[in-house]
C-alpha cells in the first residue's frame, strides 16, 4: 500500500476547546494536528496584547497547549502545525520551549516562522511604489484618516515545509493563509512542487492540498458541528470529534474522525464546509495556487468515511493578500429587557425615551442601532415582523442599544443617561450595565495586495 | 404552482471576508438541485435580505457538490468588526435565507 499521511484539524478559532485534539493526540489518530488560530481579526486583538506587553501577541491558547496537547502528541510522535504564533511566533517559541523543558521535554525542536508582518514597513512599501489601494473600494492607504493596528500579508506553505524538513516537532507561524498550514505538511511529506511555473499535475496536487487544508481548518464545522445539513443533530455535541483527513500522494484524501467522539463524518458535513468562505469556486485564491473547486468530489466510501478528489489547481496569484487593521473609533452597548403584558409596545415607549434623552446631551452619536431582541435583533429590516397577537403572546422581549462614537467615553455617557429609565420609564423593566459593553475598539480592516518580493519569509528554530 | 420551503428541499452555510458574506446552499439530493438552480435565483436572494445587503448578489453553480455559492457584496454592515448588528459575521444569513419559499412548477 502506498504512503499516506493522516492530518487533524485540531483548532477552529483562538479560542477553541483543545479537547478534541487532545483526544486525537491520545489515540495517535494523526501524523499531523493542525490548529488555526487566526480569524481576520484576531491579529488586530494579539497587536493589543503586544502594545501591554512585547514578550506577548501570540494566540496565548499555546500556553495551555503546551502543558497538555504537545506533550502528548511529542509522545506519539505527532507534530503539530499552528499560525498561533500571531504577531510574535519567536516569542511564542520561546515561551513554548520553556513550558516543555519545566516538564522535563528536552530537546524538542520548535520553529518560528515569520516576515508576514509589515505593521512598520507600511511607508517603506508606499515609498516603494506599492499603492495599497483597498481592495474592495480602491482607494489608496495614504487617503485612509485611521491609525493602523496590524498590518500582515498572507504568506503560503513554503516555510511550513521548510521548518518540517529542518526536523520541527512543533510549528508556531505568524499569518501563514489557513490552508497553507495543512499543504507545507503535505510538501514536506511528499515533496511536492511549488513556485512558478508548474505542471497541470503539480498545480492539481497544491489545489488539491489547499482544499485539505480548507476542509481541516475550521475544526468541528466538517464534523457535524453548526449544522444545518445533519439538522436536528443526531449525535453527541459535547465531545464532537473534529476532522482527519488521510491523505495519498496524488493529492486525493480520506475523511474520517474518531469514532470515540460524538459529531458526524458524513458527505453532507464535508460539502457544507467546503461551501464556508468560498467566493467564486472555480477561482479559490492562496498564495501557493489558484484552486479549482467546481469539479471536486465528495464520495462516500462507508459510512463516515468520505473521499475528496477531482481538485483542480491554476497557477497562483502574482500578488499576496495583506490586510491592514484600522483604529476607527469606539462602540458601546446594553441590553434590557421587558415582560408581558404589553412587552412590545414597552420596547417601543423605552426607545422612543432613550432617543430623547440622547438628543438633549452634549455627545456625538455617529451611529446607532435599536435591535429588537426575539423580533429583528439578527436580521434587522429583513425580519418579518409577527403579527400583534403573537407578539402579545410573547413572554418577554429585549433590546439592544448599540451606537458608534470617535471618542472613548461617548458611551458611558450615553448608558449612564438612561439609568433614569428603570424607574421612570415603562414598567416591567430588567437590565444590568454587565450585559453590555461601553467604549470598546471598533476596528476597520482594509484589504490590498502587494508584490511578493516585499516578503522575506523566515524559518528560527529553538531547542528546549 | 406549488410553493416548497427551502428548508425542505436544501441545507446552507453562510460566513464572512470582511464586508462580503457568502451563502453556500446545499440541494437536501441530486434530484433537489435543478429545482435550486431553476428558481433560486440571485435576485430573490438579493430582495429576501432587503436592506441588509447593499451592493449585488452574485450566483455560482457547482453542481459537483450539488451547491449553489450566493456571494453577497456591502452585506456585512462594513464588516465584522465595525458592525453594529449582532450577527457580525453573517453566519446567520444562511439561516434567514432558508426561510425563504419557493413558487415551482407543478
Amino acid at each position: 500500500m502506498s504512503k499516506t499521511v493522516r492530518i487533524a484539524g485540531g483548532q477552529g478559532f483562538y479560542g477553541d476547546s483543545p479537547m478534541a485534539a487532545i483526544a486525537i493526540a491520545q489515540e495517535g489518530g494523526a501524523d499531523y494536528i493542525v490548529n488555526d488560530a487566526l480569524a481576520e481579526l484576531t491579529l488586530s486583538i494579539l497587536q493589543k496584547d503586544r502594545m501591554k506587553d512585547p514578550e506577548t501577541g501570540y494566540a496565548k491558547d499555546i500556553l495551555f497547549q503546551a502543558k497538555t496537547l504537545y506533550p502528548l502528541a511529542l509522545s506519539k510522535g505527532i507534530k503539530v502545525v499552528t499560525n498561533s504564533g500571531g504577531l510574535n511566533p519567536i516569542a511564542a517559541a520561546k515561551k513554548v520551549s520553556e513550558i516543555l523543558a519545566a516538564q522535563g521535554l528536552k530537546g524538542i525542536k520548535i520553529a518560528a516562522i515569520t516576515g508576514d508582518n509589515v505593521l512598520h514597513r507600511l511607508d517603506e512599501l508606499q515609498q516603494g511604489g506599492e499603492e495599497l489601494a483597498n481592495l474592495d473600494s480602491g482607494i489608496p492607504f495614504s487617503e485612509n484618516k485611521y491609525q493602523p493596528t496590524h498590518a500582515n500579508v498572507y504568506i503560503g506553505a513554503k516555510s511550513v515545509a521548510e521548518a518540517l524538513n529542518q526536523g520541527a516537532q512543533i510549528i508556531l507561524a505568524g499569518r501563514v493563509a489557513d490552508p497553507c498550514l495543512t499543504l507545507g505538511v503535505l510538501i514536506h511529506e511528499f515533496g511536492w512542487e511549488i513556485g512558478e511555473d508548474l505542471s497541470q499535475e503539480a498545480l492539481n496536487k497544491l489545489a488539491s492540498g489547499i482544499s485539505i487544508g480548507h476542509l481541516l481548518e475550521c475544526g468541528g464545522q466538517a464534523s457535524g458541528g453548526n449544522s444545518y445539513a445533519e439538522w436536528p443533530m443526531d449525535y453527541p455535541i459535547s465531545n464532537l470529534g473534529y476532522p482527519i483527513a488521510e491523505v495519498s500522494e496524488d493529492g486525493t484524501a480520506v475523511f474520517n474522525k474518531l469514532d470515540s467522539q460524538g459529531g458526524k463524518m458524513s458527505r453532507d458535513t464535508l460539502r457544507e464546509q467546503l461551501v464556508y468562505e468560498i467566493h467564486d469556486p472555480a477561482n479559490y485564491m492562496t498564495p501557493d495556487v489558484t484552486v479549482d473547486l467546481t469539479e471536486a468530489t465528495l464520495e462516500t466510501l462507508e459510512p463516515g468515511k468520505v473521499k475528496l478528489s477531482g481538485v483542480k489547481g491554476k497557477p497562483r496569484p502574482e500578488k499576496l493578500k495583506l490586510t491592514a487593521g484600522l483604529m476607527e473609533g469606539y462602540m458601546s452597548d446594553q441590553f434590557f429587557f421587558f415582560s408581558a403584558p404589553y412587552a412590545y409596545e414597552k420596547v417601543q415607549k423605552f426607545i422612543e425615551g432613550v432617543k430623547e434623552i440622547w438628543s438633549k446631551l452634549p455627545i456625538q452619536i455617529e451611529r446607532s442601532e435599536f435591535q429588537i431582541l426575539g423580533v429583528n435583533g439578527m436580521h434587522g429590516s429583513a425580519a418579518p415582523t409577527p403579527p400583534k397577537e403573537v407578539l402579545d403572546q410573547m413572554n418577554e422581549i429585549g433590546v439592544r442599544l448599540v451606537v458608534k462614537h470617535s471618542d472613548n467615553r461617548t458611551g458611558k455617557m450615553a448608558f449612564s443617561s438612561i439609568i433614569c429609565l428603570g424607574l421612570n420609564g415603562p414598567p416591567g423593566i430588567v437590565g444590568i450595565p454587565g450585559w453590555g459593553k461601553q467604549d470598546r475598539v471598533m476596528l476597520s480592516l482594509w484589504p490590498t495586495l502587494i508584490d511578493r518580493n516585499w516578503i522575506e519569509e523566515k524559518v528560527e528554530v529553538v531547542e528546549s | 404552482m406549488k410553493t416548497v420551503k427551502l428548508i425542505d428541499i436544501a441545507s446552507a452555510r453562510s460566513g464572512d471576508k470582511n464586508n462580503v458574506c457568502n451563502i453556500g446552499v446545499l440541494a437536501n439530493t441530486p434530484a433537489d438541485y435543478p429545482t435550486l438552480q431553476k428558481y433560486l435565483t440571485a435576485d430573490k436572494v438579493k430582495a429576501h435580505f432587503g436592506d441588509l445587503i447593499k451592493g449585488k448578489v452574485e450566483r455560482f453553480e457547482w453542481e459537483s457538490i450539488e451547491a449553489l455559492n450566493f456571494v453577497c457584496h456591502e452585506a456585512l454592515d462594513g464588516g465584522a468588526s465595525r458592525s453594529l448588528r449582532m450577527d457580525t459575521l453573517g453566519k446567520n444569513f444562511s439561516s434567514h435565507l432558508l426561510r425563504m419559499e419557493l413558487e415551482i412548477e407543478d
